[in-house]
């Protein structure tokens, strides 16, 4: 909690850590591509997922309960007979889009907060880093948890609500990256010839922002499809016919001794789009970071 | 708050009036920089509590469905949801409903369930001791397994690698998939642990603090404790294991680059053993990190515990938040947040005090 710190000292005391634990491997700059080329792979299976879905998501198709393998279920039937495959991809889709869009707006969000915090500073930078630091000393999926339930439940309400609570840490990283550009000569020199405020922040301050911003963003969609796969797990997604990942397995935990694959596929489906966005990151990072 | 207020600013109200010797004692006081630290953060608690309860409340008054109708079900009559509302106070001016609400809340007043009717702190009670004690054995566990993680990952030796991979994999998978997969493994194929619930035990001791392990110690009771434990293995797995990762990974890096710094080869020059260097020289600089990073990963944890307590038919507040859920009951949720919140906040105030203490040189 940064909370009482003055304004000019990093955030947290461990710069080097990253919110939710992510590896830091040092990887080849091939393998950083191959981490952008799986991104991209991902992206693209979550475009056609219902394209490439063999069968109906949402319709019974065959026998309920088939195991993985069966004729027609690559992964197996659910307890109405519908496919488990086509269900994970379609719940694919909205997983990680939902993570994209959530990062995206918070990105945004926390760009803007920290750019104009960054950029006028004085009283402005204290009134928006204090407000930030107030989310930041907050759980975020608890947060978000309340969020939903004043909205009440639904995809996109949890999206908002996850949205709402999930811009603090770029705000800080953007606003960090301004105080220390705002002291670099071209933007002196950039003073000096008369630029106006608004086109320094914009054209001067901003682009050296984004890399350390992208990075940061990159290396959080592994934990935001977590943290929305939880959130939906409680029920805060989608009502019961759409096919969402957490709560696919939730609903089927009752099968979980006999059937195992119905709660379980669902939840490898989450771990392998997490993986993919950890590994993803890290690809970005080590692309774009200088340090 | 006002004593606070004395010991941060060095000389306040409370020591003008104490007398010149009371002031001077004071301000030795205030000199030390760890009174200064835990004073900076404890106010710094405050403020952020009250914050939450702020923000907690707004959400209320933004939320789309009136408390009133709620509370008394879809079929009221017009008037009867009017004399709800006036009984609640909830035509009253905004900021006469925020100091009510900010003062009813140190005394336990959390509002009305919508859906048990009863008062949420009532609710909360009886839900509590089981979250607290799955979510401090979790907390507990991630440090242990976090600091084997560390170790074993920076040790050479040929499994380092693989477990590396594992470690990735597993931290990145969603706490309710480790759930059920150590049901399926531990319970289902093995048999060794047990898979719902708290206990096995009909008759538990009715203990002072609520918590199995606990009151099983006090009675005396040592089949309890043992039973309970079993019980708390798995959840507290599948909640731990991600962050532990985490923690791992930052006390790794802490780690190697505080042993290649120049007082440690010092220590090592002077002849000390790898040992010694790491207990008495080491380790209390390297810890900080770790320990930061304990506390941020508290706030998944939460989350996780409110997930893998509906795998475990554990009877903690995360059956309270799912049954509550999907009834739109936003007292009830307003509880949990708030509660879960302040533990946040709480567990992240001890952390960095213990940071401080492992470290004197941090004082902010």
């Amino acid at each position: 909690m940064a909370i009482a710190e003055p304004a000019v000292v990093p955030p947290s005391p461990a710069p080097v850590v990253s919110r939710a634990g992510r590896p830091r491997r040092d990887l080849t700059r091939l393998q950083a591509w191959g981490g952008v080329g799986l991104l991209v792979a991902v992206t693209l299976l979550a475009l056609l997922a219902k394209v490439v879905a063999p069968q109906d998501p949402l319709a019974p198709v065959g026998l309920p309960l088939q195991p993985p393998g069966s004729a027609g279920f690559p992964l197996g039937s659910d307890s109405i007979g519908r496919d488990v495959l086509s269900r994970v991809l379609v719940g694919l889709q909205l997983s990680w889009f939902g993570a994209i869009v959530v990062i995206a707006s918070g990105l945004l969000v926390g760009g803007i907060i920290g750019l104009v915090a960054g950029a006028v500073g004085g009283w402005v930078d204290t009134v928006l880093m204090r407000f930030t630091d107030l989310f930041l000393a907050l759980p975020a999926p608890v947060l978000a948890i309340a969020v939903v339930a004043a909205l009440g439940p639904g995809l996109r309400n949890t999206l908002l609500a996850v949205g709402v609570v999930w811009w603090p840490f770029y705000a800080r990283i953007v606003r960090g990256e301004i105080r220390t550009l705002r002291a670099r000569p071209h933007v002196e020199a950039a003073r000096l010839a008369g630029t106006g405020g608004v086109r320094i922040a914009l054209r001067h301050l901003l682009p050296g922002a984004v890399p350390a911003a992208v990075v940061a963003a990159s290396l959080d969609v592994g934990a935001l499809v977590l943290t929305l796969a939880g959130l939906s797990f409680l029920g805060l997604g989608q009502p019961a016919p759409a096919a969402e990942l957490g709560a696919d397995s939730a609903r089927n935990l009752s099968y979980l001794l006999q059937q195992w694959w119905i709660p379980v596929m669902p939840g490898v489906a989450v771990m392998l789009l997490a993986l993919a966005g950890n590994v993803a990151g890290d690809g970005v990072r080590i692309l774009l970071d200088k340090r | 708050m006002s004593a606070r207020g004395a010991v941060t600013g060095g000389v306040g109200p409370a020591a003008a009036t104490a007398g010149p010797a009371a002031a001077a004692a004071l301000r030795r006081v205030t000199g030390v920089p760890l009174v200064r630290l835990l004073a900076k953060r404890l106010v710094a608690a405050a403020v952020i509590v009250v914050a939450l309860a702020t923000s907690v409340f707004v959400l209320q008054r933004l939320s789309p469905l009136d408390p009133a109708k709620a509370m008394l079900g879809p079929g009221a009559s017009a008037s009867a949801v009017a004399q709800q509302r006036a009984k609640l106070g909830l035509d009253d001016p905004f900021a006469a409903q925020l100091g009510r609400y900010l003062v009813g809340l140190p005394q336990g007043d959390l509002g009305m369930s919508y859906r048990t009717r009863r008062p949420v702190m009532t609710d909360l009670g009886a839900f509590v001791p089981a979250t607290a004690e799955l979510a401090s054995t979790a907390i507990v566990l991630a440090l242990l397994l976090g600091i084997f993680f560390a170790v074993s990952t920076s040790l050479r030796w040929p499994g380092a690698s693989v477990l590396r991979g594992v470690l990735m994999a597993g931290a990145s998978a969603p706490a309710f998939l480790l759930g059920i997969g150590a049901i399926l493994v531990f319970y289902k194929q093995l048999g060794w642990l047990p898979a719902s619930g708290r206990s096995g035990i009909t008759d538990l001791p009715g203990g002072p603090t609520g918590l199995l392990v606990l009151d099983g110690l006090l009675a005396g009771r040592f089949d309890v404790v043992s039973d309970a434990l079993k019980h708390l293995v798995l959840p507290a797995l599948a909640i731990s294991f991600g962050p532990a990762v985490a923690i791992g990974r930052v006390l790794r890096t802490s780690l190697s680059s505080e042993e290649r710094s120049d007082y440690a080869r010092t220590a090592r020059a002077k002849g000390l053993t790898d040992g010694a260097v790491l207990r008495r020289h080491v380790l209390r600089n390297a810890v900080g990190p770790a320990l930061s990073m304990t506390g941020l990963q508290v706030g998944l944890m939460f989350a996780g515990v409110l997930v893998v307590e509906q795998i475990f038919a554990w009877p903690g507040i995360g059956q309270y938040t799912a049954q509550s859920i999907p009834v739109a009951d936003f007292p009830a949720i307003a509880g949990v947040t708030l509660l879960l919140g302040i533990g946040y906040v709480v567990i992240n105030t001890v952390v960095d005090i213990l940071q401080g203490l492992a470290d004197p040189r941090i004082t902010t």
